[in-house]
């Protein structure tokens, strides 16, 4: 019910707006902000289970797909979609200030990843294997370093998360990780855990060298100073704020292709969670 | 005649080195060492002498004569990479070093055509990533000879260890791992030889390493101390007196307190600048750098022992006194540069003093006795991120709109991150109580950025731009008094001096420019008397020696280091190499890479 409402406001809106499509853009192609090399998300060679998403949608809109393809997640939004050089972006956070987001069409969470031989009981943040854990491979400036930190184990860990970038500073550069590497570092047995988004992970995971543990991190974590430090988000596409006409057609087509797109996403094997109930 | 005039201290000089050839104490590598390094003949240390004077005796060569050197021989080193440091010279052997992979070549100056013995390390070729700023070292170092060990060239390797070397021979006498790559520790610093000991700093304050400085025992290699820069008083190595004659600077369990939980292991205060060493007081000099991470909202407090001024005694390590210069260091002014002692009258009275131009701008002299500040000023009237030191506190008085907090876009902070002064090795001439400043003249923009991804994740960092300061040229040369802060003359670069200077009772200073010249000045009063196009772009210093009764000046070629890191890795992106490459985005204009030494004499 909740859903349905919210999709009726947004039609609403752009009705409100006048900004009805005409025929001609509807022929346009699609052109779909996209990451040149970000995986499992994306990268040229249409590799990501975001371009299998990008495909769906294109056939959901009955418009072709033509990739524009950035470098740096830092700035597109801000060098891409702003500059309106595309018209989505698929794989945003539910509400992303920056853009116009649709209903989010899958939700899931930070997970440990750990060797199933290993039998480590990772349930949450309190668990002791996590002090017992020689090396933990996490990404920093996800809800893992502020969590590491708060376990302290942000401080003895910070070498190594340095050397999985091979020593790269931040400053002045986007410095990435690779999700593979990180998960491939557990297989291998070089770090005991590792803390990734599960869908950056899922299919590392799923193909590893040696048999994988994926566990849901639970999303009651705070910080010392009580905030809440979130570890499950809800997934929608992006787009321009001033674009509320294709948010409502991605919308439609989100509605119309649920199910595929789950399937996608288990094929992927991505842990998936439920919506949460939004606040009234 | 009007040579013979200037040529007696030369000749006197050589004579001298000749009788002192044959003689070897035993276990008193640091008094032959202060000996030959008072012979202007050598060139026995990269800073010349225990002082840090980079100043020779020698006349030979003069503010008349000047004009008439001629490069007399050369030698390519084969390694492209930046070039810091100096060639040294000891009794008739020129040592020559190279970056990355480190080589090392013996040349005997009676013929320099041939190599007299080579040295290439084989060594872990992850170190070339590791290093933050191109693959630069600093230079080696030499031990005569004692009862117990043959004459030692020292060098560090990139990859983290160093090495003994038989100075006549090139053969591997021993072999240590300071730092490890794996932590992200490299070895840039040139060692330096005092006592009985080699004294090795470290690299990779950038990457979280916990900065430490390291004696090793000159004839096995053993540890003899080591000391850090953060943590617990014992590991700092606080003497029971520490700081007592200035308890204002701060003085135990600071190296733990000034910092958040245990941030202090990963805290920096690497030290990979220069040494000095007052034999009377059997006291070592030098500073640690930057904390870590770069990031200051990541380590709230002051961040102790970090930036600081250590006065330590040479045989134990324990530190008598240690001045923080920058408490909570936000714009990467790591403070590891230039310490050179001199002895100067202050409030009548000649007082043994240290001076050390900061790479965040200020100019600090102390008394290298007790740690008293007794001067702090800026280098350059356009240093903007400091109102002053308050000599008092010894506390900088600072100016928020320059501040790099996270909320704050700062805008034409002076100096850059690169500091107005960074690694070069300076001068001091007794005479005129001069020191010569080699400087650079760069500021920046500071925008941090804290930009959502997705899943809660952020991209924490900050783009720097760096350009020329307000005097419109990228360098400086200065000559300055330390105890008044009054400036005798200044002079403009249009690239930064990068490598430092050398002064001679010639009344000359001599120095190298990133676009590849070599320039002599009147030390008196700045004018330019002769310069010479070399090869490749300077970022190491010149040296002068004596060989057969006549005055040499040589100087290594070869562009790099951080300011030339764009040519080195043909970088494009203005914020490329930390901000480095829009900076000096003119230089690949005048000067391509290129290595090797190039040797001047007079040639008439």
């Amino acid at each position: 019910m909740q859903k349905h409402k919210h999709l009726v406001a947004i039609l609403g809106l752009a009705a409100g707006l006048a900004v009805f499509p005409v025929a001609a853009e509807d022929n346009k192609p699609l052109k779909v902000c996209a990451a040149e090399d970000e995986m499992p998300y994306s990268n040229k060679a249409g590799e990501g289970f975001e371009n299998k998403l990008a495909e769906l949608l294109g056939k959901g809109l009955g418009r072709k797909i033509e990739y524009v393809f950035w470098t740096d997640p830092r700035y597109f939004v801000r060098d891409f979609l702003d500059k309106r050089l595309c018209d989505v972006a698929i794989g945003v956070d539910d509400g992303d200030p920056r853009l116009l987001t649709t209903k989010p069409y899958y939700r899931s969470g930070y997970v440990f990843i750990s060797r199933e031989k290993d039998g480590l009981e990772l349930k949450n943040w309190d668990s002791e294997a996590l002090h017992k854990a020689k090396r933990i491979a996490f990404v920093p400036g996800t809800p893992a370093e502020i969590m590491l930190r708060a376990i302290n184990r942000y401080n003895d860990q910070f070498n190594y998360s340095q050397e999985l970038v091979g020593f790269k500073s931040k400053r002045n550069q986007y410095v990435k990780y690779e999700n593979s590497k990180l998960v491939a570092e557990v297989a291998s047995g070089s770090a005991d855990v590792a803390v990734l988004w599960g869908p950056a992970a899922a299919r590392y995971v799923k193909a590893a060298s040696a048999p994988l543990v994926m566990t849901v991190i639970p999303d009651n974590n705070v910080r010392a100073d009580g905030q809440k430090v979130g570890h499950h988000y809800s997934t929608s596409l992006g787009v321009h704020k001033l674009d509320p006409t294709l948010q409502a057609q991605l919308n439609k087509v989100l509605e119309d292709r649920q199910d595929e797109i789950t399937e996608l996403l288990e094929q992927e094997g991505i842990p998936l969670l439920d919506e949460p109930e939004p606040a009234k | 005649m009007r040579i013979s005039k200037f040529t007696r201290a030369a000749v006197a000089s050589v004579i001298g080195g000749g009788a002192l050839l044959t003689v070897a104490m035993p276990i008193q590598a640091n008094k032959d060492l202060a000996r030959l390094s008072k012979e202007d003949t050598n060139w026995v240390m990269q800073t010349k002498d225990y002082s840090a004077s980079h100043f020779s005796k020698m006349t030979q060569i003069n503010t008349h004569n000047v004009h008439h050197l001629k490069p007399v021989w050369s030698f390519s080193t084969g390694v492209l990479n930046g070039h810091e440091g100096g060639p040294l010279v000891v009794n008739g052997i020129m040592y020559v070093h190279t970056p990355f992979p480190n080589n090392i070549f013996a040349i005997d100056l009676d013929n320099p055509d041939k190599i007299l013995w080579q040295y290439k390390p084989k060594q872990n070729p992850a170190a070339r990533a590791v290093a933050c700023c191109d693959v630069v070292n600093r230079g080696l170092a030499y031990a005569p000879e004692t009862s117990e060990h043959p004459a030692i060239i020292f060098q560090n390797q990139l990859d983290g260890h160093i090495t003994a070397l038989n100075a006549k021979t090139g053969e591997l006498l021993w072999k240590m791992e300071n730092s490890d790559i794996a932590m992200g520790s490299t070895l840039t610093i040139a060692p330096f030889v005092a006592k009985d000991k080699v004294i090795v700093g470290s690299s990779g304050a950038e990457l979280g390493v916990r900065g430490y400085a390291t004696a090793y025992n000159i004839k096995d290699g053993k540890q003899a101390w080591r000391v850090y820069a953060t943590g617990p008083d014992a590991d700092i190595k606080l003497s029971k007196d520490f700081n007592s004659a200035n308890p204002h600077y701060g003085q135990f369990g600071l190296g733990l307190k000034t910092w958040e939980g245990d941030a202090w292991k990963i805290g920096g205060g690497t030290n990979w600048g220069w040494y000095a060493f007052d034999p009377d007081l059997d006291m070592l000099y030098y500073g640690s750098g930057n904390p870590a991470p770069w990031n200051e909202t990541m380590r709230p407090g002051d961040n102790k022992w970090t930036m600081t001024i250590w006065g330590r005694d040479i045989n134990t390590g324990e530190a008598k006194f240690g001045y923080q210069k920058t408490p909570h260091d936000e714009w990467d002014y790591a403070g590891v540069n230039y310490m050179g002692l001199s002895e100067q009258v202050v409030d009548g009275k000649l007082t043994k003093l240290l001076t050390h131009p900061d790479r965040n701008g200020l100019v600090y002299t102390l008394n290298r006795e007790n740690g008293d500040l007794v001067n702090a000023f800026k280098i350059d009237d356009t240093v903007n991120w400091v109102k002053k030191v308050d000599l008092k506190t010894g506390l900088p008085i600072r100016d928020p709109e320059y501040s790099t907090h996270m909320d704050h876009q700062a805008k034409g902070i002076c100096p850059s991150a690169m500091g107005y002064h960074n690694q070069g090795i300076e001068s001091y001439d007794p005479n005129q109580k001069l020191f010569f400043m080699g400087t650079n003249h760069i500021c920046m923009d500071w925008e941090p950025f804290m930009l959502p991804y997705r899943a809660g994740q952020f991209f924490v960092g900050a783009t720097l731009n760096m350009y020329p300061g307000p005097k419109g040229t990228l360098g400086q040369v200065k000559a300055m008094n330390s105890v008044t802060g009054q400036f005798a003359w200044e002079v403009q670069e249009k690239f930064a001096v990068w490598g430092g200077t050398t002064a001679t009772a010639g009344d000359l200073v001599f120095y190298g420019t990133l676009d590849g010249y070599i320039k002599a000045r009147d030390s008196r009063n700045g004018k330019e008397l002769w310069k010479f196009k070399l090869p490749s772009g300077v970022i190491g210093h010149p040296i002068t020696y004596g060989h057969n009764g006549k005055q040499y000046v040589a100087i290594y070629y070869g562009v790099g280091g951080w300011p030339g890191v764009g040519l080195v890795f043909d970088l494009q992106d203005p914020t490329a190499g930390l901000g480095a490459v829009g900076a000096f985005k003119e230089l690949a204009h005048y000067t391509q890479q290129g290595g090797g030494v190039m040797v001047f004499a007079l040639g008439y």
